[in-house]
């Protein structure tokens, strides 16, 4: 088990102490991520007493420390899983050669690239939330918010930590640029756009978490397979702590369906209740669902082929030897591919080249786990509602279906079709207007927005209304 | 190395119900026998879906899930993973069907 060094004005398990050149680099690089934090982090907040989880090491059960915290207190560290002994590299061209601890030079700019738009996304998401806490439901819900915001700023300083250590002049140059890009910044934005929308209300968030966090956690899961040692253990131990936010967001919205089922159940019309339509939640789901797939980039990537090639990104769980061909040279992906005459034909491609496609059908696979799971909680409450993912190809504006459209259930249509019918599948302005009205902030103890059920449990075994957030 | 997984569920749910203590134990009965992983391999994994029947283990390829599993039932289910004994009939078939076959699904890949 590595040491962990809690005292360091850094906490670290990466020997920070020992290498001065290093340290200095990020002691320098702190007083701006802290003035990032008070500029574009969470409004206001910030004096206020949070009950939150801090990460002090990375063993089961020790890495989670729960106690009352100022979020400009919050101690953000530096932490990798510890090291494999003699670990190999497990998929691509180079599967049985011992793991990077150094870049290669031929493989610099690619990682360099790979670690910066995954760090873009961390400090984006906090900057997207910032408003949050004005509307928060509960005390609980307050906390979850607050939590994910001060994690995903663990975690930039995590990308922060390898571009330092292990890029240089350049690195330095690309941690500094990751304070200075803002989400929505018209001159200066994030690097993927789905960054740079506000998420302003709790609808957007708990999808948000749901399904674009989701495919963080995919990206993250295909970079902890990485033959670069020191990035498959910063994000191995990233994923343990994105866990949580995944959870938030199903929970959240498994919360927002429940209070709407239980108000049918009662014979009651939830919108006048000021609960959240299901058929407008659908709508929801299909955005951020649809949004969240056109991250995982295009299905034929030449890109993603070299990128698994060299052993850069593995499969999602490659490490556990679930795939039969550790070098997929001997397969191919029977892609889909819309055609200029208005048909779909189906096309091989080589499996390399469908990586993005592979990792797509995972994340697909366990979002369907999530609207099945919501199901069940409606056929329990005797609604015959039901939620449903969009096709793979519906709504997509990256990939081989962008420029086409399809239905929700993935057939092809034209765009008179489809202009008849967006605002049945899609959120229209009402009911962005209607979800606005419904945020109104409930700061009572153990009280929750008439829109949202309370959590079946509350957070590390507290009571559900325990003062999560204590105002001074 | 071997392609046999156990997996423990580590969702909201099932790490309330102590899946974290429950993989760790299970992982140390196990070791005793499998110190190299040889046999099976211990994995947590984010989430099954079956939350209202955590905790849950499964073991693949075998499509075996095991729900509502407790400390007690450990030394049975390593004593399986072992050879030594039978599937634990009494923890399976709590789940629907369906859900089961959706977690087949996300662990089956054609490739």
């Amino acid at each position: 088990m590595s040491t962990v060094d809690l005292e360091a004005k850094i906490p670290n398990n990466v020997g920070l102490r020992d290498n001065k050149r290093l340290l200095m680099a990020l002691e320098k690089w702190q007083p701006a991520f802290l003035r990032w934090w008070k500029d574009v982090g969470p409004s206001d907040f910030n004096r206020n007493d949070i009950y939150l989880r801090t990460a002090i090491g990375v063993g089961q059960g020790g890495w989670a420390h729960f106690d009352y915290v100022k979020m400009p207190d919050y101690r953000w560290g530096i932490f990798l899983a510890d090291p494999v002994a003699d670990r190999k590299i497990h998929f691509g061209d180079n599967i049985g050669a011992p793991v990077w601890n150094e870049v290669p030079g031929e493989m610099r700019n690619r990682l360099r690239r790979l670690i910066v738009t995954q760090g873009d996304t961390e400090p984006a998401s906090v900057e997207q939330q910032r408003m949050l806490g004005h509307t928060a439901p509960s005390l609980y819900d307050m906390r979850s918010l607050f939590q994910i915001n001060v994690e995903e700023g663990r975690h930039l300083w995590a990308m922060v930590y390898l571009l330092h250590t292990h890029f240089g002049g350049d690195g330095r140059d690309e941690a500094d640029a990751l304070l200075d890009r803002h989400s929505g910044d018209a001159d200066n934005p994030r690097i993927l756009q789905a960054f740079n929308y506000p998420i302003d209300n709790w609808v957007d968030f708990f999808c948000f978490t749901t399904f674009t966090d989701r495919d963080g956690k995919y990206q993250l899961a295909s970079l902890a397979e990485s033959s670069f040692d020191p990035l498959a253990r910063t994000t191995q131990f990233m994923l343990t702590e994105e866990a949580y936010h995944m959870q938030t967001g199903e929970n959240g919205l498994g919360r927002i369906i429940k209070r709407t089922a239980e108000l049918h159940a009662a014979g009651k019309d939830p919108q006048t209740e000021g609960a959240i339509p299901l058929e407008m939640l659908q709508r929801y789901v299909r955005h951020w669902a649809s949004a969240s797939m056109d991250l995982f980039g295009g299905e034929d990537s030449t890109n993603a082929a070299e990128a698994f090639a060299s052993g850069l990104k593995g499969r999602y769980r490659e490490g556990d030897g679930i795939y039969k061909d550790p070098k997929a040279l001997q397969q191919s992906y029977s892609l889909e591919v819309p055609t200029s005459d208005g048909r779909i034909e189906t096309k091989d491609i080589p499996l390399r080249r469908a990586m993005n496609a592979v990792l797509l059908d995972a994340y697909i696979a366990d979002c369907k786990r999530i609207v099945e799971r919501w199901n069940r909680e409606l056929e329990k409450l005797g609604v015959s509602f039901r939620f449903s993912l969009p096709d793979h190809k519906f709504n997509r504006h990256q990939g081989v279906y962008a420029g086409f459209r399809f239905s929700p259930e993935g057939k092809l249509i034209d765009a008179a079709t489809w202009e008849a019918h967006l605002t049945e599948w899609l959120p229209k302005q009402s009911d962005r207007d209607y979800v606005k009205s419904c945020m109104h902030p409930v700061y009572e103890r153990g009280k929750y927005a008439n829109y949202i059920a309370p959590p079946s449990q509350g957070a590390n075994n507290q009571p559900v209304d325990c003062e999560y957030v204590k105002f001074n | 190395m071997t392609n046999r997984l156990c997996y423990v569920c580590e969702g909201g749910d099932c790490t309330e119900k102590g899946s974290g203590d429950l993989f760790e134990k299970l992982r140390d009965l196990v070791h005793q026998f499998d110190p190299l992983q040889q046999r099976i391999k211990i994995r947590r994994y984010p989430c099954f879906g079956a939350c209202e029947q955590g905790v849950n283990v499964t073991l693949y390829p075998d499509r075996i899930f095991y729900s509502v599993v407790t400390e007690e039932d450990l030394p049975a289910i390593a004593a399986h993973i072992e050879g030594k004994g039978a599937p634990v009939e009494q923890l399976t078939g709590k789940v629907k069907p369906d859900v089961e076959q959706i977690i087949w699904d996300m662990l089956d890949s054609p490739y």
